[in-house]
């Protein structure tokens, strides 16, 4: 099998070796995104207390708060680089499935982050000077920021339960059922977890005196209480239930946040201590790691034996397009040696297929037109009238525009086949001597047959000009006279123009004398 | 592999991701490598020439700069691969397998830049006296940094347009660093520096600065940017030197769309003009011409823009029907499936099709069958839209040319499916244009009458 080659089935590293890198990056990334929600959740609520609510110190501690907003979303964005790229390696099909099953917002969170990110760093630029500006730039920001998360959620949620995909693409971008409420005790929890995460580190970075302290400790404790509501609800929620390892990773980190809480109490009871930094960042590094991987052990339940059925799937389809790898890399070689800038190549490629090597309009796809290919060898025009059939095509037939060629292309094409089958050349003389009475008669012919198409002047009447193809304007274009005998005497297929071949061979030279003469004219003119 | 399919409606997907990734290079290139670079500079010849104007000057300049990065620079840089991701996801995915190690790497190298930066904005005013050296060395470990990052990033740009060895030795190494690596990074180089040399004397003149100190930065400035054009000049030429000539000759038609592509003199007319336009503006700023400079700065920033699109336009444009070079084409599906599922067929292959469309119905068939094939360039009534495209057309023309796409239009992949599959494609696309099929999800292709109702 050493033809085998999908790239989709290539893993750079071992699976265990993906999915550890997977969990710390993601674990870095997510502490920072909290930071960020956590920050801006914080810096608008004491902006609203300071300036509508009755602590007007509250400003200059959200002004603190607000500060650190740089910092966290920039690295929250940076820190996220690694964990996208290893969790479309290590889970492209469930990854990839949801997150084109939710498209729009998946592309919004581009622009929402973008309004976000710029609102609040104004916002921390504004705070002291002005009431109201503040309050939109935040009202803006905080809107805006609190929708990205609810749509990561959202593509997670989706990708851990593929049995709902056909359902979502039917439904038009929303869950439904269980599965929705699931989402929004997901994406409360990690709402819950940003004021958490936000008040532990405003509480040492952020606070000036005890008073900020008290509040930003209240935060956390209501933060940790909440979270415990929020995911006992969560666990509830669970569309599948959790295996052993699962419950007992969430028990640890239920447990962690229980200590974690006994202690605030105690300290809250025993006085204005303020709280120990590294015991803190232990305690709540631990409750998010166990949580987290609680939250992993959920997710590789459904991930891991879908991404496996896939591969042996994607393996049998490999081994079946491996038979054609090598003639595929030999027609791409091919490719890379025709350059398009040459009269020569671009008949050869974009025109013979259906005028034919030979330009004689007998193409291998002629036979499959109605209307048929025009004989090139045969044509007799000028060079703008050709060059605007190559610009506008034909329509009412195959032939397309030619546009995507730029104007050198299309000259050197003119030029080619002016070269090889004297299109631009000049009109050739009857071969046949016509008697003056069929002259007369092709007179009398062509003012009752064709004129009602052609019209005497050989333009083309206004309403032929639309047919489906138009006519040919014959003070610009010509055949070589045996063609136009043969047009004349058999008509042209596919189009309405019909068979005058009842017509004596005299007349119909003598037509084409006619047809001749209104070039002669328009050349004149 | 195959993922439900998504297009952004009338703008397309390319144009997405143009408006997206064009944002992102003036930014990444201009600020986050030209202007903090000139911010290292400023801060260096304020120490040097002891010059509070020049000290001010970097660190106000600084301000704006990490105001933009961090927000709009930084998100559209990702944005970029998440935008990728909803519309190629089997691209992006095949193409993170291949440069894995790069990406892993950068992440690394991108967080280590925003460290830097922000510690170096932060410290601004702390590390003063005999801490400034190590600010110094701050701001230049940033731009180490940060040229890191244009190392690591043009490798898996370059490696779309110029493939010498990966097609058939599927190394990274040959991927990395292919024959258009070099002359590419210079070339971002130079319009890094070039756009950065702009933005700082567009802040120079207007913001609040001391006449003369204003005067000696427009002289500055205009050194280092002329220096800088010719280098993008003359990179830009090695670069068009080493493309393939199989893909560099649509370069002009890349630039003029069909709506241009006869007055190849608007091209030239306007690209020389354009570059005049530059060299005068820098002129008038090496002759310390304040007011010039004030009047044609916003003028000029719009045409530098305008070239950093152009090339990046031409760069996408000119790989023509491939994403990945000799592996996989625009459409994302694999040069070896074309022959298998000429055979096999597109529609009993697709998963997606067979699990979501009601079987049997012609214009469902057709819908998918243009999804697959044609929707990562084109729209239903939008840019490039192929109903303009087809218009004209009978029917059995179109099932002609669809069978010649690659050929007749050298820039266009092969249709895959079988030969009754193009018949119901070429029908449906003839439908289209006369009106009588209407599409009731644009972004998801399915059609209004006719069918493929969900389950």
């Amino acid at each position: 099998m050493n033809n085998l080659f999908d790239l989709l089935l290539q893993k750079p590293l071992p699976d265990p070796w993906l999915q550890g890198l997977l969990f710390v990056s993601f674990t870095l990334h997510l502490l920072f995104a909290l930071f960020t929600l956590g920050t801006a959740i914080l810096a608008f609520s004491y902006l609203l207390i300071g300036h509508w609510g009755t602590k007007p110190q509250a400003v200059g501690l959200a002004g603190r708060i607000a500060k650190a907003f740089m910092s966290h979303k920039s690295l929250a964005v940076v820190l996220g680089v690694a964990p996208l790229l290893l969790i479309q390696v290590a889970f492209t099909i469930p990854f990839f499935t949801s997150v084109t099953l939710f498209a729009p917002y998946w592309l919004a969170i581009i622009v929402l982050l973008i309004v976000a990110f710029l609102a609040f760093d104004l916002l921390a630029h504004f705070l002291d000077r002005n009431r109201l500006v503040p309050l939109i730039l935040g009202t803006i920001g905080l809107l805006t920021l609190l929708a990205v998360p609810g749509i990561f959620v959202l593509i997670l949620t989706a990708s851990e339960h593929p049995s709902g995909w056909i359902a979502i693409i039917g439904q038009g971008y929303r869950l439904n059922g269980p599965l929705a409420l699931h989402w929004l005790f997901r994406y409360l929890h990690v709402l819950g977890g940003a004021v958490m995460f936000g008040a532990a580190f405003h509480y040492f970075f952020a606070v000036e005196d005890t008073e900020d302290r008290k509040s930003l400790l209240r935060l956390l404790v209501a933060g940790t209480l909440l979270q415990m509501v929020l995911g006992i609800l969560l666990y509830a929620s669970l569309p599948d239930k959790p295996g052993m390892m699962v419950n007992l990773a969430l028990f640890a980190g239920v447990a962690g946040a229980a200590l974690f809480l006994w202690y605030l109490f105690t300290l809250g009871n025993t006085g204005e201590v303020p709280l120990p930094l590294h015991l803190t960042v232990f305690a709540m590094m631990c409750i998010l790691v166990s949580m987290l991987l609680g939250r992993q052990l959920i997710q590789n339940r459904t991930y891991l034996p879908l991404t496996a059925s896939l591969q042996e799937k994607t393996r049998a389809h490999s081994r079946e397009t491996g038979a054609f790898a090598q003639e595929s890399l030999e027609r791409y070689q091919a490719k890379l040696n025709v350059v398009y800038d040459n009269g020569a190549t671009i008949y050869a490629n974009s025109c013979a297929f259906c005028h034919g090597e030979l330009a004689d309009g007998a193409g291998p796809e002629a036979k499959n037109m109605e209307v048929r290919p025009e004989n090139l060898a045969a044509v007799r025009t000028t060079a703008p009238y050709l060059h605007k059939i190559l610009t506008d095509g034909v329509p009412g037939s195959a032939m397309p525009y030619f546009s995507f060629l730029d104007r050198n292309k299309l000259d050197a094409l003119a030029e080619y086949l002016n070269a090889t089958h004297h299109l631009l050349g000049k009109q050739e003389p009857v071969p046949v001597a016509v008697s003056a009475p069929d002259r007369r008669q092709a007179g009398q012919e062509y003012a009752q047959s064709c004129t009602p198409c052609h019209g005497m002047d050989g333009k083309g009447t206004e309403q032929a000009r639309d047919y489906r193809p138009p006519v040919p304007d014959f003070t610009v274009y010509s055949l070589t006279p045996r063609q136009m005998f043969e047009v004349i005497s058999n008509g042209y297929h596919g189009t309405l123009m019909p068979s005058f071949g009842n017509l004596p061979e005299g007349v119909r030279w003598g037509l084409v004398e006619i047809v001749f003469a209104k070039r002669d004219q328009g050349g004149k003119r | 592999m195959e993922f439900p399919i998504f297009q952004v409606p009338y703008l397309g997907n390319g144009m997405t991701i143009a408006l997206d990734a064009v944002l992102h290079v003036v930014i990444s290139h201009g600020l986050a490598i030209g202007a903090v670079s000139m911010v290292v500079a400023s801060e260096y010849l304020g120490q040097r020439r002891a010059s509070r104007d020049w000290e001010c000057f970097a660190r106000d300049f600084l301000r704006v700069i990490v105001f933009l990065t961090t927000s709009v620079g930084a998100v559209t840089g990702v944005g970029i691969w998440l935008i990728t991701s909803a519309l190629a996801p089997r691209g992006i995915g095949s193409l993170l397998r291949v440069f894995f190690w790069p990406w892993f790497i950068e992440w690394g190298v991108f967080t280590a830049e925003v460290v830097i930066v922000l510690i170096y904005y932060y410290t601004w005013q702390s590390w003063t006296g005999e801490r400034k050296k190590h600010h110094l060395r701050l701001g230049l470990g940033y731009v180490a940094a940060a040229l890191c990052s244009a190392l690591l990033i043009t490798g898996i740009l370059g490696f779309m347009l110029t493939p010498d060895g990966w097609p058939w030795d599927k190394s990274l190494w040959s991927a990395f660093f292919n024959v258009s690596y070099l002359p590419q990074l210079v070339l971002r180089l130079g319009i890094a520096y070039s756009l950065g040399t702009l933005f700082s004397v567009g802040y120079l003149v207007f913001t609040r600065r001391a006449p003369d100190f204003r005067k000696e930065g427009l002289a500055f400035f205009a050194k280092l940017a002329l220096f800088s054009l010719t280098i993008t000049l003359l990179s830009g030429v090695w670069y068009f030197e080493v493309v393939p000539s199989a893909f560099k000759t649509h370069s002009l038609y890349a630039v003029m769309t069909s709506r241009f592509s006869q007055q190849p003199e608007l091209f030239w007319g306007i690209t020389i003009g354009g570059a005049v336009f530059l060299l005068l503006f820098w002129l008038a700023a090496l002759r310390k011409s304040v007011t010039s400079v004030r009047i044609l700065v916003v003028p000029t920033i719009i045409v530098a823009v305008l070239f950093v699109a152009q090339f990046e336009r031409v760069r996408e444009f000119i790989r023509g029907p491939y994403l990945m070079p000799g592996y996989m084409y625009a459409n994302q599906v694999l040069l070896e499936e074309t022959p298998l599922f000429a055979r096999k067929g597109m529609l009993p292959s697709s998963s997606w099709y067979n699990a979501t469309a009601r079987q049997g119905d012609p214009v469902g068939q057709g819908a998918y069958l243009f999804a697959q094939n044609c929707s990562a360039c084109h729209t239903v009534g939008g840019i490039n839209d192929i109903v303009a495209r087809v218009q004209g057309r009978t029917a059995d023309g179109i099932y002609v040319i669809l069978g010649h796409t690659q050929e007749m239009v050298p820039f266009m992949p092969p249709f895959s499916g079988t030969d009754q599959e193009r018949r119901t494609m070429a029908d449906f696309l003839f439908h289209l244009a006369d009106g009588t099929i209407k599409l009731g999800a644009p972004s998801r292709f399915t059609p209004l009458n006719g069918g493929s109702a969900h389950e």
